[in-house]
């Protein structure tokens, strides 16, 4: 562990721009700067704005992040930065830009894997997790139940076949015209709602800790189509089912995944981490079968540089594997 | 005082070291995917020029027209050198860099540069003393398009830029119309027009430094929706 190495990370793999400085276990700036302002019309990320606005707003962020912790570039001792997955418009302007910092000052250039900064995150506020543990990754690309036997040692035991869980939500929010990023805003019309009013599907695969959310998509979509206005059905009963259908979902396999293996620590990341439901009955099954958990902060839960800083840290890199270019795929597989 | 000139804008990568004539430089294809070899490019000229980073006092950057992913990793990488060693960033368009590397004395320069997509960004330059300015605003053209401005009337013309790119037969025997160099923009080029937008201080903040796509971004999102259809019960 690089104890009181002066961390500075980037993290640009979708939508945020984001940039973190870490000391020790010290978060001193931790700036995510979310274009979803931007995404907004369009009802979803579209890659070749998130590019522009990522190679626009990249520096201004950088003297932001340097200027709020009261630093100079000179007080950098490493620089990391997400090389993949992600889109590759919007992966190559932070890993660019962060590599040049790297260069010009001298310091060392560590690449961290997306998804790994992910599982390391609960690492920025609970130093004292420690693997084996089961983690469920969740967000618009990814849908990953992982078991992290070693820092450096990750098995992937299940993942989707078809739509994320955050694109789940997403596209059934654009249908409804209930907003976007589709998470957060079907979790607000959804309080106060019925989550068991509609009946929605629990998709099962034939690989046992596979996720598949087309069909629930088409089913909810089926539904509104011949809704009646004599069915009384309300926006928040319905935000709120498809949410518990989700939640449910995803719960189902990792629970699974959890007893079969009997590990008896549990994490979670990625943005529909920050779903209030989902981190509910991720305590609630912890506290029922006594596990420890480590979830991070939702702040931490989405994407954010703070995560891409701690895996530096804690050495889970990927320079070795390949040091000249982004990625497409995980290296967790 | 030590120069650094970026052009990523078409296939290739290349930089260069200046003082007030050329040190080091270096131009590699960029195959697709292979963009991050810019850093590498840069690593290399500035030990081959055995000066210090922090002897680089002013970057020159092409900033398009051009391929999108490669101009933003140009852009990106631009601002991290600038940035980290606080040192001013100059852009250069890069229609003006190849008209001024071409200019003849006497033929009219029409300035090409591939933008994919068989879309061509274009501009028309008149030779003055001691360079060239502008005869037409750059815009997106298509080859049929860009054929029928070059021929639309007899004024010797010197095409330079990404003309080997057109189809070959587009233009038929035409007394004329020249195809010359530059073939593509080059740090070199945008050296020789950056120095004199510095010198005489002719450069943006370093936070309004944008790219010249010239065209929108695509959106591909189906915006069918039912918002407003769907008999909710409130
Ligand atoms: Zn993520």
């Amino acid at each position: 562990m690089l104890d009181d190495q002066i961390i500075l990370g980037f993290e640009t793999s979708c939508d945020e721009t984001a940039i973190a400085i870490l000391k020790g276990d010290e978060l001193l700036v931790n700036t995510i700067s979310s274009q979803v302002d931007i995404h907004e019309k369009f009802g979803g990320v579209v890659p070749e704005v998130a590019s522009r606005a990522h190679a626009e707003m990249i520096r201004n962020i950088f003297h932001a992040s340097l200027n709020s912790a009261n630093l100079q570039i000179s007080d950098i001792d490493i620089v990391s930065t997400t090389d993949g997955p992600g889109l590759v418009g919007s992966l190559v302007v932070g890993y660019n830009f962060a590599k040049s910092v790297a260069w010009s000052i001298d310091k060392p250039f560590l690449t961290v894997d997306h998804m790994v900064g992910h599982l390391a995150a609960p690492l920025i506020e609970n130093r004292t997790m420690k693997p084996p543990f089961m983690t469920l990754l969740v967000s618009g690309g990814h849908t990953q139940i992982v078991l992290v036997e070693e820092w450096d040692n990750y098995q992937l035991l299940g993942t989707t076949i078809d739509d994320a869980a955050g694109e789940a939500f997403d596209k059934l929010s654009r249908f409804c015209g209930f907003g976007f990023p589709g998470g957060p805003a079907i979790q607000k019309i959804g309080e106060g709602g019925d989550p068991n009013k509609i009946e929605l599907p629990r998709p099962k695969t034939k690989h046992e800790y596979n996720y598949s959310f087309s069909g629930l998509k088409t089913a909810a979509t089926n539904f509104l189509n011949n809704l009646d206005p004599n069915d009384k059905v309300t926006k928040a009963d319905f935000a709120a089912s498809y949410q518990e259908a989700i939640v449910d979902s995803l719960l189902s396999n990792f629970v699974k995944a959890v007893n079969e293996t009997g590990v008896k620590n549990i994490s979670g990341g990625g943005g529909v981490m920050a779903n209030s439901r989902l981190r509910e009955k991720m305590n609630i099954f912890a506290e029922n079968n006594d596990l420890n958990i480590y979830l991070p902060t939702p702040k931490l839960s989405t994407d954010n540089a703070a995560m891409i800083c701690v895996a530096a840290q804690n050495n889970l890199i990927t320079n070795d594997i390949n040091a000249d270019d982004v990625r497409l795929s995980s290296i967790i597989a | 005082m030590y120069s650094l000139s970026i052009s990523t804008s078409g296939k290739y990568i290349s930089v260069a070291i200046h003082d007030d004539k050329l040190i080091s430089t270096s131009s590699v294809l960029s195959e697709n995917g292979t963009t991050n070899l810019l850093m590498k490019s840069i690593d290399e000229i500035t030990k081959k020029s055995r000066i210090e980073k922090s002897d680089i006092s002013v970057v020159y950057l092409d900033i398009g027209p051009g391929y999108y992913t490669s101009l933003r990793i140009g852009l990106a990488v631009a601002q991290g050198v600038c940035g980290s060693l606080g040192i001013p960033l100059v852009p250069v368009n890069g229609l003006d860099a190849l008209a001024f590397a071409a200019h003849t004395g006497h033929r009219k320069i029409c300035t090409i540069i591939d933008i994919k997509r068989e879309e061509y960004a274009f501009c028309l330059y008149k030779p003055v003393p001691g360079g060239v300015v502008r005869d037409s605003e750059p815009e997106v053209l298509n080859a049929e398009i860009l054929k029928i401005k070059l021929e639309e009337d007899n004024d010797k013309k010197l095409v330079v830029g990404d003309w080997h790119n057109l189809n070959e037969n587009l233009f038929g025997e035409n007394s004329y119309i020249k195809f010359g160099s530059p073939e593509h923009v080059s740090s070199e080029n945008i050296f020789n027009i950056g120095k004199e937008l510095f010198k005489n201080n002719d450069f943006p903040n370093f936070n309004e430094v944008r790219l010249e796509y010239m065209r929108e971004p695509d959106v591909s999102f189906s915006t069918k929706s039912l918002e407003g259809k769907v008999n909710f019960h409130d």
